[in-house]
């Protein structure tokens, strides 16, 4: 589809909704959002740039491989935090038990696990959307 | 006031089968429809009004939370500091059916 008003307007939208995903994710233990529906809103950025331009544009972006790396580099990133968690000395998965350096409550860099957890988190759901996409796609072909 | 209903009922079924025409099997589905939605219904009406402070839920567990949640995780989002850190594991689990969603949908539409 060549539409002028919706690739100008995507261009012009897509980096606002890229920013707002990653402050969704950063300020996980902060305000409301987290891992979750932060990789949801950055991978709906990626799609949007897929559906205005066209598949190759969406493509260029992110590769397969480059979103497969990232989807399984997300769940081995929480996969090997939990075990830092072991090896500082703790249980799987702990946070402060673990020696986690909590920080000042309410500040950005706070949280111990929980800020690297909901990053990795971020990160894979949001190359989990974009897989999903560019997968249905391709498979009428 | 039930043989009004059971009246009008009687009436709307016959009324639909014959004057409209509708399939049997339809009208069957309807009306097992009608009858969950009726039995839900009481069970809804059953539950308890929400934010009360007698309520089964608000016992010692989210006591524990919201007293000395931001002391033990640093975090000052309560429900961040439940799901990634009190349910970490659970959350583990959470992105392993995400993985393995995505897994067998690459599986069986990769176009090759």
């Amino acid at each position: 589809m060549e539409d002028q008003i919706v690739r100008i307007t995507s261009r012009l939208v897509t980096p606002f909704i890229q920013v707002y995903g990653i402050y969704v994710i950063l300020h996980g233990h902060l305000s409301p959002g987290g891992g979750f529906s932060g990789g949801a809103i950055f991978g709906a950025s990626l799609v949007l740039v897929a559906l205005s331009f066209n598949l190759e544009a969406g493509v260029k972006q992110i590769s397969h491989q480059t979103a497969s790396i990232l989807e399984s580099g997300g769940a081995l990133g929480y996969l090997l935090t939990g075990m830092a968690a072991i090896i500082i000395g703790g249980n799987y998965l702990a946070n402060r038990s673990a020696g986690f350096p909590l920080g000042q409550a309410g500040e950005l860099f706070s949280g111990g696990a929980i800020l690297i957890i909901t990053v990795f988190v971020g990160i894979k759901v949001a190359s989990t959307i974009v897989t999903l996409f560019y997968n249905i796609i391709e498979g009428e072909e | 006031m039930i043989y009004i209903l059971v009246i009008f009922i009687v009436i709307v079924t016959l009324f639909l089968r014959f004057i409209i025409g509708v399939d049997p099997k339809t009208l069957f589905t309807f009306y097992l429809l009608g009858l969950i939605i009726f039995l839900f219904s009481f069970t809804v009406a059953e539950m308890p009004p929400f934010g009360n402070p007698d309520n089964p839920t608000f016992n010692e567990v989210p006591r524990r939370y919201l007293e000395s949640g931001v002391a033990e995780t640093g975090a000052v989002n309560i429900v961040s500091s439940v799901i990634i850190d009190y349910r970490a594991f659970d959350t583990l689990g959470e992105a392993t059916v995400l993985f393995v969603a995505i897994a067998a949908v690459v599986a069986t539409l990769k176009s090759h």
